[in-house]
This record gives C-alpha cells, structure tokens and sequence, in this order.
C-alpha cells in the first residue's frame, strides 16, 4: 500500500513537474472600495487563497469574509452582518482563462477570467478583467471589477440613516507560487 | 506536503470530472479560534466600567450626561431642570488589550486619566471561558475650593478594580467586578459619623441583547466594605442602541459620577425609593489607521 502510494506519488509528481503549471498562494490581498455620501471606506484582508492552473486554464479563488477588516471593529461586525458570514463565510470564483496567456514572457499581460462568482449564498456569472506577469518568484495577479451589493441580495447598511453604495469596488492582488517547486 | 497537494491537484486536473461547480481548493475557515467579540458593546454601561477594550488604534469619544432626580415630579420636569453632570472623555486602544483615557467631569471640575488592560480574552472555542480586565483610574479634583487651600495630592482619588465576565450566548453577557476607590481628603459636611478614605466595593453587570442594534444593561454597585453614612448602593438600568460607529445609552441611575470611585463615596440617593435620574451616554467610534 505504501509502495503504491509512493509510485502514484513518483508518477504524478513527474507529471506535475513536467507540466509546471499550477500556482497558488493563501496569501493574497483583496480590497474592498466603498461609498457614503461624504465619506469612502476600505477593508483588506491577506488571506485571499487562490488556484491558477495554466495547463487547462482553470482559475479558482477564496476568501473567508470574516477576515476582512476595515479599521474600526464595530464597523467590521456590521459588515459581517451584513453578509451574513456565520451562513455565507466564503466569497469565491471558479472559472477560467478565457484569453491568451504567454508564461514564457515576463512582460504583464491582460488577461479575462470568466466563470461564476458566490458571495452571501448567491452565484452569478461574472467576467473579470486583470493582469498576469510571470515573475521569478511566481504568477502575479491583479483585477479589479464592481460589485452591485443587489446582485447578491445584500442589503446595504444602513450607517446612522446614510446608505452605503450599491456599487463596491473589488481589487485582488496575489503572488502565487509554483506548487510544483 | 507540497508532494501532497501537488498530486492532489494532478489528479483532479487528469481525472476529475472538472467543470464549473467543482472547485480545486477546499474551502478552509481562516479563523478556527479567536476572541468572542461585544461581550458588551462599550468600555462602559452608565457609570460601570466593562471589559471591553478597543481595538488598537480605534477611539472613542464620549459625552456621558445626567441630569437631576425624576422623583422631582413635573415641576423639575422630571429631573431635566435641574441641571445636567457631564462627563467628557476619550479612550484609544494602544494595543488591542490596552486602552488609555481621560475625562473631566463637570461636577467639582474632576479630571481623570484612566487605563484598562485586559489580562486575558474570552475566546470562541471556549477554551478560556472567561474575559478579565483590569482598570485604573486616577482623579483630580481641580475644582477652586474657597473653604480650603488644597494642596495637589490632597485633591487626588484613586479607582482600581477587577472586571471578571462571561458572554454566554449571542444575547446575555454578564460581569463581576471586585473593585477599591480610595480618596485622599475626604469633608465631612455634618458631625454625624466616619467619614472613609477607602471603600471596597463590587461591580455587578449585564448586558441582554434584544436584536442586532438594541440591548438591555444593567449595573449594580454594593459598597461592600467602609460605606460612608448615608450613601446608598448605586443602580442604573439601560437601553443601548448601536449604529455601527455609535453606542447611545440611554439610561436611569441613581448616582449622580461618572467615575466609580465617586459612584460608591458619594451615591446618596436610593432607587428604591424612585430617587433616580434620566442620564445619556453618546459613544462615538474612530479608526485613526489599520
């Protein structure tokens, strides 16, 4: 059973190799962008775990909500509230590659990633627009897109009878390393 | 472990049936443990500190306020003619366990400079079950005393305890707080008894959430040991309201301070006797930075 496990492990470590094509990190940051009248807010987390397979294209991204922080702890519980995190503790993508993508050059290139994005138990087919730049620590990724907070049934809080935007800002940014080093 | 995940991922990607609704990654919580959040919802209830901290970097400003006695009936309107205490003040968290703070309270011109430090968290898992704290609090009366010629150390108080308290669901929080308050002059305006420097005391309070925005709180003061003549154990009950960046409360209390060390040497007023005051505390949160 051992030797076996050591053969599976020998062939598909050989393959992973000589493919090279996976990256990850759990590392990553994601940003948040949002508006009151008057007043604009951010929360961060570096906790963004991501997926990026360049051999079929497959892209998957997670956070867990819970760790995004804006600067003020109360704020931060209304947020999770808001999202409901103890139901819906993930915001993720899962999609892929639509568009060309050459690892060879260093050079960051545009890329678009389609699939579906769930946030507060909602999915919904999203085509994100970023960049790619192979680095020689890893795969460097950046995108940004809008999120409206009525796509996925959330309700914008209320801050002292001010509403929070409908439309959020979302940025990623993530150094993903090579699984197979 | 790399080796691992590695042909973990190989093998999906060569054999899994791969298609949109079938992650890579499994989805892991960032956060397995940590400590419970608003065992209270501020540093404070009426008078009765909490053993809630702020976060580092976050601030609170607060205008506390009371005004005279409801049982004064409709002349006083109640108690809202006869003019307001008020407390000023601003905490900061230092660090996420140490806040640091000052006051100054409209009656007899006290200044206060405060500091909370909380020894251990209450955490998720309930691993530690509880969450206690300590607080100092040092004042000064700068009122112009025209009877006396004050020196600076003859003017000071001091206020220390031990905030002991459980959340035990997301509703009902409650704490227990041995606590000391210790003046350094104390006037004796009537020949009628002993007068004490030091008084031992206890804090009794709770807090029942009744939704996401609003709860009930409670603080009892008993004065446990060195009750001056005439004073009586300090009550408030309130309603809280939380916005997100503000906590109001709104309560009733029978003492007239702000600060504890006040509230069990000079509450000379008896709920019981519906001899209490309508009061507000207004809590204003700041992030100055992440």
């Amino acid at each position: 059973m051992k030797k076996l496990t050591t053969t599976l492990i020998l062939i598909f470590g050989f393959i992973a190799t000589a493919s090279a094509q996976s990256y990850m990190t759990e590392e990553g940051t994601a940003i948040f962008h949002s508006r009151v009248p008057l007043h604009t807010f951010s929360g961060n987390s570096e906790n963004l775990t991501g997926l990026i397979n360049l051999s079929n294209n497959k892209v998957d991204f997670y956070i867990d909500l819970t760790t995004l922080e804006t600067g003020i702890e109360k704020r931060d519980r209304d947020m999770k509230e808001t999202l409901e995190t103890k139901k819906f503790p993930f915001a993720e993508f899962f999609g892929e590659l639509v568009s060309d993508f050459n690892p060879d050059t260093t050079a960051e290139q545009s890329v678009k990633v389609k699939g579906e994005f769930k946030i507060h138990g909602v999915s919904r087919e999203v085509t994100i627009e970023g960049t790619l730049q192979m680095k020689p620590e890893g795969l460097l990724v950046k995108a940004s897109w809008i999120l409206r907070l009525e796509d996925y049934d959330i309700v914008p809080p209320s801050l002292l009878f001010v509403k929070v935007d409908q439309e959020q800002e979302i940025e990623i940014e993530a150094l993903l390393k090579s699984v197979d080093d | 472990m790399i080796i691992r995940k590695t042909t973990l991922i190989t093998l999906v990607f060569l054999f899994g049936s791969y298609s949109l609704s079938a992650q890579v990654l499994e989805r892991k919580r960032a956060v397995q443990d940590g400590p419970v959040e608003d065992i209270f919802l501020a540093g404070s209830i009426a008078g009765l500190s909490t053993v809630t901290a702020l976060p580092k970097k976050n601030m609170n400003s607060m205008v506390m306020h009371n005004f005279g006695l409801v049982s004064g009936g409709i002349e006083d309107f109640y108690g809202l003619d006869g003019g307001a205490a008020v407390r000023l003040g601003i905490d900061y968290g230092v660090t996420d366990k140490l806040d640091i703070g000052i006051g100054r309270t409209g009656i007899e011109d006290v200044v206060d400079l405060r500091a909370k430090y909380v020894i251990l968290e209450q955490l998720k898992s309930d691993k530690v079950p509880v969450q206690i704290a300590i607080k100092g609090d040092v004042g000064i009366s700068t009122q112009k005393e025209r009877r006396f010629d004050y020196t600076f150390t003859e003017r000071l108080n001091y206020f220390t305890s031990v905030m002991v308290a459980r959340k035990f669901n997301d509703k009902l929080s409650l704490q227990v707080s041995p606590m000391v308050s210790h003046f350094n002059t104390v006037v004796k305006e009537q020949n009628n008894g002993k007068l004490y420097n030091t008084i031992v005391g206890l804090g009794i309070a709770g807090r029942y959430k009744l939704n996401n925005r609003n709860a009930l709180a409670f603080e009892y003061l008993p004065v446990l040991r060195n009750r001056n003549p005439n004073t009586k154990d300090h009550v408030a009950v309130s309603f809280e309201i939380d916005t997100g960046g503000h906590v109001f409360q709104l309560f009733f209390m029978s003492g007239r301070w702000f600060t504890e060390q006040h509230l069990l040497a000079r509450t000379d007023t008896n709920i019981l006797d519906l001899d209490f005051r309508f009061g507000f505390n207004i809590n204003r949160f700041f992030g100055l930075g992440k």
